[in-house]
């Protein structure tokens, strides 16, 4: 049983498929059911729990998954975008990064594809991802005309800076985030600050959402940088402005601090948000790397299961159980019956 | 594990709706309760922005010579500046300064009194010593998002933030300073027919003074600390750098603006305490041996 496993995956795992290939393959090569149902391996399963809600709360499901259903040994250890990734790429653990944006660490990823040390199994998220530039829908509803981004910066006067009240001021992204770099570009690519606006670091992810959270409980403007799917946007009612279309070389040399072209103006390009994984994780695990494939969420279930959270105090576990209690529709469809029944017996 | 006694989520919606609804009512109002903090720290940086380099260095070699009349001091003063300089974090030095001076300010004017008010009543002195506790050890994180939510991100929050953290050494010491007054002294100046106001002022507070400053140069020391934490909410300044270069993996560039923040330290911090001891030689309470 082992060695024919074995077989099947270490042909997968010579060429780099993608990952519906892989599925295919394994369950076709796997023709007992008891083979996609077992776990498959006995090295213990390291799933990285990134430090945002979304990226913990699917952490804990593949976790129950995993455990429960397919009978691995897994651990759950924190991480982030960078450190993860870079551990991966060096050491082969973290097993599994299950929400993972690949254009943070682009070149480093793709060479870590090429070496053959990790592989991505599959979306994370299905829709892709949105980023941009956001105001609240009451300013929209007030002042119709502010739909796109050269709308809004002819007005600073309706998006004042507190701590300077003749100009406006655009909230960017915490430090040493690569969309601090592409905030940055397009605030000097529209020429902001000649025309009367403050580009403002909130310093940290937590003040970023702190100043929003503010700003939409008290009614006040704000024009802000964010991304999703997040539970902020899944809370606040946001309206992303139009920043015309993505022109993805301009943004590749806005976010490239060697690039010394003039920034130029763009949309975010929709960033992958895959599931990483480290390249031995198919080769002994196929039937977990079958289940991973197909494990892909969209924005709006995303953004439910954060809501849920958040409303109810839950932490990334809870969540996760909540999850699967409630959208066994879902998850059902990414795994073997019998796992799927060894789930729900965990969940009773 | 621990029971689950109580239900802990009303309690903790309670807390969250409790503060949406003190940003929603009272947001206004409190921000604007703090605008004389921002127009003092904003004062404090434009005067430091419009200084030029070489008299800022001028000024505080001068200073370090007056405090020590030597000539190592100043130099060791001169080579820190300077390297902010070369290193150019000239600009974020300043902001970090501003900042730190606001609060020092700030701290000083709100901890004397405090402390000299614990001197004098142990039962105040049992109720403000957890209070103090609570600042030093409570993880700033934990205030500080709501400091944000009730202030809006940047400067007040910062600066609040900062003589949070700041201000305890310095009511500590002033505390212990007036206390440790030699009993003599006072039995001696309560001889004379002084008032209470005569001794505290006349007596007690200049006695203390070497102790006090001590606190002074604990909380600058201290404010200079919280500077990478309170970039995280908004403040600018050399902890951004610090910052920015977490983020990026630039190792170099966090290194810098490190050495940036411990050569601002060095230099306040040498002053400070050349000062005091000069202050402890003339009023002759400098330690006997």
């Amino acid at each position: 049983m082992l060695r024919k496993s074995f077989v099947a995956t270490a042909l997968i795992g010579l060429s780099f498929l993608p990952a519906g290939v892989i599925a295919a393959a394994s369950t076709s090569a796997i023709a007992n059911a008891q083979d996609a149902a077992a776990c498959g391996t006995e090295k213990k399963i390291d799933i990285a729990e990134m430090t945002w809600p979304s990226a913990a709360a699917l952490a804990h499901i593949h976790a129950i998954i995993l455990e429960h259903g397919y009978g691995c040994s897994v651990e759950i250890v924190t991480g982030d975008t960078v450190p993860t990734s870079a551990s991966m790429i060096s050491r082969g653990t973290p097993a599994v990064a299950p929400e993972l944006w690949t254009s943070t660490v682009e070149e480093a990823w793709e060479k870590g594809i090429a070496d053959g040390i990790v592989v991505k199994l599959g979306d994370a998220i299905t829709d892709g991802t949105v980023e941009g530039w956001f105001i609240p829908r009451y300013m929209q509803e007030k002042h119709p005309e502010l739909k796109s981004a050269e709308a809004v910066i002819a007005r600073p006067d309706l998006f004042p800076d507190p701590e300077n009240g003749d100009k406006g001021r655009l909230y960017s992204c915490p430090p040493g985030w690569a969309c601090e770099l592409s905030t940055s570009a397009l605030y000097e690519a529209f020429d902001m600050s000649g025309k009367g606006w403050n580009l403002f670091s909130p310093g940290s992810g937590g003040a970023l959402d702190a100043s929003i959270a503010r700003a939409f409980t008290r009614e006040e403007p704000i024009l802000f940088y964010y991304w999703g799917p997040t539970s902020i946007l899944g809370k606040f009612d946001a309206v992303q402005l139009d920043l015309g279309p993505a022109k993805p070389d301009v943004y590749a040399c806005n976010t490239d601090t060697d690039c010394t072209d003039a920034p130029g103006i763009t949309a975010y390009p929709s960033s992958p948000a895959i599931i990483g994984a480290a390249s031995w994780l198919p080769k002994e695990a196929p039937a977990v790397a079958a289940y991973m494939a197909k494990a892909g969420l969209s924005n709006a279930q995303i953004s439910k299961l954060l809501v849920y959270g958040d409303e109810n105090k839950a932490d990334a576990a809870e969540t996760a159980r909540n999850f699967l209690k409630t959208e066994q529709d879902v998850w059902t469809g990414w795994v073997p019956v019998e796992v799927a029944e060894k789930v729900r017996a965990f969940l009773k | 594990m621990f029971p689950e006694l109580i239900d802990t989520r009303p309690l903790r919606r309670a807390v969250d709706d409790g503060l949406s609804w003190v940003v929603r009512n009272w947001g206004g109002e409190l921000e604007t309760a703090a605008y004389p903090l921002l127009m003092l720290l904003n004062w404090i940086e434009r005067l430091l922005i419009a200084t030029p380099w070489w008299l800022f260095i001028a000024f505080f070699v001068g200073l370090a010579f007056m405090a020590t009349r030597n000539w190592r001091l100043p130099l060791v003063v001169f080579l820190g500046l300077v390297f902010l300089g070369l290193m150019q974090l000239w600009r974020d030095a300043m902001i970090t300064t501003a900042l730190m001076i606001a609060a020092t300010l700030t701290a000083i004017v709100i901890s004397i009194p405090v402390g000299v008010w614990m001197s004098r009543s142990d039962r105040v002195r049992q109720m403000v010593t957890p209070v103090l506790d609570l600042m030093q050890t409570l993880p700033s994180f934990v205030y500080l998002i709501p400091t944000v939510m009730i202030f809006g991100p940047g400067k007040i929050p910062a600066l609040l933030a900062t003589i949070v953290y700041a201000s305890p050494p310095l009511i500590r010491l002033t505390d212990l300073g007036l206390r440790n007054v030699d009993p003599a002294v006072m039995e001696a100046s309560r001889a004379f027919g002084t008032s209470s106001t005569q001794r505290l002022f006349g007596v007690q507070i200049p006695l203390a003074l070497p102790t006090i400053l001590a606190g002074i140069n604990q909380t600058t020391m201290m404010a200079l600390a919280m500077v990478v934490i309170a970039s995280m909410i908004g403040a600018g300044g050399l902890g951004y750098q610090v910052l920015q270069g977490i983020g990026r993996l630039e190792v170099s560039r966090g290194l810098f603006a490190g050495l940036g923040i411990v050569a601002l330290a060095i230099v306040f911090d040498r002053i400070t305490q050349a000062y005091g001891r000069r202050l402890q030689e003339r009023i002759g309470v400098g330690e006997v041996r």
